[in-house]
């Protein structure tokens, strides 16, 4: 077993300060997914509260959409991968 | 929306797991719908009947979009086949563990999206008349049964979770 890497500290490359800014994972509302489905993956993923999943699910029925996480690129994408496993209509954007 | 009367729910949080009570016409078409499941999920993920298995995540920056298609389009094809093999291998289960359960739900949802996307359904509250004359007539009880199904489905894990 090798010893853990010395932290490395690369120099600042990107000067884009668009680079820092959080990606927001989006869910649309599609009419064929369950109402109580929708609710189940935002606890199961997400760790969400029934209260706080529900509140979210109802935001995606009544207004269309909703932002469900947040973060770096890496965890937006592996959120939106997991919610397309679940058949749920998501999109990412930097916010 | 959670409030039904559970009496006579097929699927049932139990100690241990979920008990699954089918009759055997359910079983048996469950199994036959596997075969068509199979078939779906082998077509070109831009197959319109299959788009809904496989959405853009990125909306507005094509490269990104292409570049995550690439990466994940396998890998969502290759875990809806698992689910498929895991309702096939306990389709016969009077219970189911919780990861056998989820891949119930996951094949079962899988395969309402797809009858969705046949039947054009793009209105929320849009009331499936059934006419049995009707050339989709197998398709809209087939939806409408998988929807029952997934409803029983979902609420005993999500019931499960409040314990």
């Amino acid at each position: 077993m090798s010893a853990a890497p010395a932290e490395v500290k690369l120099p600042e490359t990107d000067d884009d300060q668009a680079a820092d800014r959080p990606w927001i994972v989006i869910v649309w509302n599609d009419p064929i997914n369950l109402m109580s489905y929708v609710v189940l993956v935002f606890q199961k993923l997400f760790g969400y509260s029934r209260e706080k999943a529900t509140e979210l699910m109802l935001d995606v029925h009544h207004k269309g959409r909703a932002v469900v996480s947040s973060g770096t690129r890496e965890k937006a994408e592996l959120d939106v991968f997991r919610l397309h496993e679940h058949g749920l209509w998501a999109t990412m954007r930097q916010d | 929306m959670f409030g039904r009367n559970k009496r006579n729910a097929r699927i049932a949080s139990v100690a241990g797991g979920y008990g699954l009570r089918l009759d055997d016409r359910e079983r048996v078409l469950i199994r036959q719908i596997l075969g068509d499941m199979r078939a779906l999920l082998m077509l070109d993920a831009g197959d319109p009947r299959v788009r809904r298995l496989y959405p853009s995540a990125y909306a507005d920056d094509a490269a990104k979009e292409d570049e995550y298609r690439r990466l994940t389009h396998e890998e969502l094809r290759s875990a809806r086949l698992a689910n498929v093999d895991t309702v096939e291998a306990s389709i016969d289960a009077s219970t189911l563990t919780e990861e056998q359960l989820t891949a119930w739900m996951q094949a079962i949802n899988s395969l309402r999206l797809v009858l969705g996307t046949l039947l054009d359904i793009n209105d929320d509250d849009q009331e499936l008349s059934f006419d049995p004359d009707d050339p989709e007539a197998r398709t809209q009880a087939l939806y409408g049964y998988l929807g029952g199904l997934l409803d029983e489905i979902v609420d005993a894990q999500l019931e499960a979770l409040e314990r």
